[in-house]
């Protein structure tokens, strides 16, 4: 009996992390795809010639000052940057954690200082990178 | 495409495969469970008991990065599977890990010092991981559109529709970016990726979706899963490279294409040191870690006393492998020097070592290897063939015994028989001699060859000379 319930509690942890990290992938998406949409509205109004535009919150309509606009969109670029290296940083946590609980070796590597754009690139300039 | 890419590799290998046969080609682990307790019969690898299970201790040290600057020996009678042993741990050890395998001989043979070639055997066996990152863009194009501004040779815009399973998304581009779309002939169904730093486009290949688009493609088409998740990606590579090979990149006076030629000549030490500095920097960052991989030296007697004071002091280092030795030989001289010594290696270096002894097989294990060799070479052999073998790896030895199973299926395949029978090995155990029985005609008939010496002390000149 005592064995059952150590059973459960293991399996729960498990679908719980993973669940965690599907969650978290989702989140990524979205973010991203919102990252886009705000991308793209900056460019337009940057070729619009009007002095307001049309904004919508949830799902009502606001007619809104052009260079408040662009203050807004890009403050929300930033925070979804933000946001989305966090999650990104996290996943690679979890999914190390997950292969823990699995009795697997971490990922490789996984969680090294990438090298500077300086250095990678002198790199696989010589060849030492064959990809 | 990758299905069609593990095809032709398949193809290569087989190939490779009917053309020559490797003694240990069998081999392919150390054959232990995971409480690693050795199995009778596994992985190519058969009886060996203790020193199997020793290697997986050591296997399981090296995974764990703990042993790194000692050595390991293996020491044993001809024949007793000390090659097969350090074959087995470097299949074990996997892709990643390190393994180089010399034979203490050539260090002689090289056209560079004998440190030298220590140096870059060991520098082989050290691998560094490396980490690179990239912002990449990766989607399906689902529409280009170029437009030129009116009067001609004006400034160019375009717009590239980019689309994953879950996205979709419009890029305003400029002059730049439309030259290199189209000098990579990017169209509506192409999967690319755009590095963000540096602009780069990459064509991955077509989406199977446009597969039917044409009835006639052209061989290079591949095709490809429209991708999932975000547009904008973070792309992360770790690199495994030796020491070696940074070594040879950074030596202004070979480059890179050295590595393959293999004629690397001698790395100034500077460049070591320099390397080595960099490595220490880069692993304080967190920027790389080290793995000490294993420098496998077979033969280890025929290295002289240099080379063992060498590896002596290289065993200090920080940055040092784990070393495993392979010798056949029992009390001996030292290659360079007139003292005796146990296996032929000085006692200060033996001192170092974890010596694992390898014994001779059992009956019943020699017929089960030769078993393993016939499947090997693709060779049928009858229950009574095999028991005349392995009589005859019991008597002259197991070596012997192995090159009779080729010759026997030569001879079998000339009556046109499937099966290798009793009198196919009797035919070729009489027609190719053993070490012994050539040993005995010589006796015999000495005064009819040349030079003959009248003592006959031909077993004392195996020992090693200057």
């Amino acid at each position: 009996m005592d064995n059952q319930t150590k059973v459960l509690k293991y399996l729960i942890s498990i679908e719980k992390l993973a669940e965690e990290i599907i969650t978290d992938k989702r989140e990524i998406v979205l973010l991203d795809k919102r990252r886009n949409q705000n991308r793209e509205a900056l460019r337009d109004i940057n070729k619009a010639c009007q002095t307001k535009c049309w904004v919508t919150v949830g799902s009502v309509l606001v007619k809104h000052n052009l260079s408040d606009t662009v203050a807004l969109l890009e403050a929300d670029q930033k925070q979804l940057n933000i946001d989305i290296n966090k999650l990104r940083s996290n996943l690679k946590i979890k999914v190390n954690d997950l292969r823990d609980l699995e009795m697997q070796p971490p990922v490789p590597g996984s969680m090294l200082v990438p090298l500077s754009d300086k250095e990678s690139e002198g790199l696989s300039n010589v060849g030492l990178f064959s990809t | 495409m990758a299905s069609l890419a593990a095809a032709q590799v398949q193809e290569v290998r087989s190939i490779t495969r009917i053309e020559r046969i490797g003694a240990h080609s069998h081999i392919r682990g150390l054959g232990l469970d995971d409480a690693l307790e050795p199995r009778a019969v596994s992985q190519g690898m058969v009886g060996q008991k203790m020193a199997r299970k020793a290697a997986g201790v050591v296997l399981q040290m090296i995974r764990e990065g703990k042993i790194a600057g000692r050595a390991v020996l293996l020491a044993g009678q001809p024949g007793t599977g000390k090659t097969a042993i350090a074959m087995g741990l470097a299949q074990a050890l996997g892709p990643d890990t390190p393994f180089t395998s010399m034979a203490g001989s050539e260090i002689y043979s090289l056209e560079m010092s004998k440190t030298e070639a220590l140096t870059q055997a060991i520098r082989k066996s050290i691998g560094i991981r490396i980490k690179e990152e990239s912002e990449i863009i990766e989607g399906e194009v689902v529409e280009v559109i170029v437009e030129r501004a009116a009067g001609g040779g004006g400034a160019r815009t375009g717009r590239l529709t980019l689309k994953t399973t879950d996205m979709e998304t419009n890029y305003d581009m400029g002059t730049k970016m439309i030259d290199s779309l189209l000098k990579e002939k990017v169209q509506a169904g192409d999967v690319i990726t755009i590095d963000k730093a540096t602009g780069k486009i990459n064509k991955l290949g077509r989406s199977f979706a446009r597969a039917r688009d044409y009835d006639a493609t052209g061989q290079q088409a591949r095709f490809v899963q429209c991708p999932e998740g975000e547009l904008q990606k973070r792309k992360e590579v770790v690199h495994t490279v030796t020491l070696h090979e940074v070594d040879v990149i950074n030596s202004r006076t070979h480059g890179f294409l050295a590595l393959f030629s293999g004629d690397t000549g001698e790395i100034k030490s500077e460049v070591r040191e320099q390397i080595s500095g960099k490595l220490q920097e880069w692993r304080e960052e967190g920027k790389a870690e080290m793995i000490p991989g294993v420098l496998f030296i077979d033969e280890a007697h025929m290295l002289d006393i240099e080379c063992f004071s060498f590896l002596n002091r290289a065993l200090e280092s920080e940055t040092a492998p784990v070393v495993m030795m392979a010798t056949n030989r029992g009390i001996t001289r030292i290659r360079g020097t007139d003292y005796r010594s146990p296996h032929g290696i000085p006692l200060d270096l033996l001192d170092r070592m974890i010596i694992v002894p390898t014994a001779p097989y059992t009956h019943q294990e020699l017929r089960e290897i030769l078993n393993i060799r016939c499947e090997e070479e693709d060779c049928q052999m009858s229950a009574d063939a095999l028991t005349v073998l392995t009589r005859v790896a019991t008597e002259t030895s197991l070596r012997y015994a192995i090159q009779l199973i080729t010759t026997a299926s030569l001879v079998a395949k000339r009556r046109k028989a499937a099966e290798v029978s009793m009198e196919d090995v009797k035919k070729v155990y009489s027609l190719f001699l053993d070490e012994h029985r050539s040993e005995q005609f010589l006796k015999e008939y000495q005064d009819e060859f040349m030079f003959n010496d009248a003592a006959g002390d031909a077993p004392q000149l195996m020992e090693v000379t200057q």
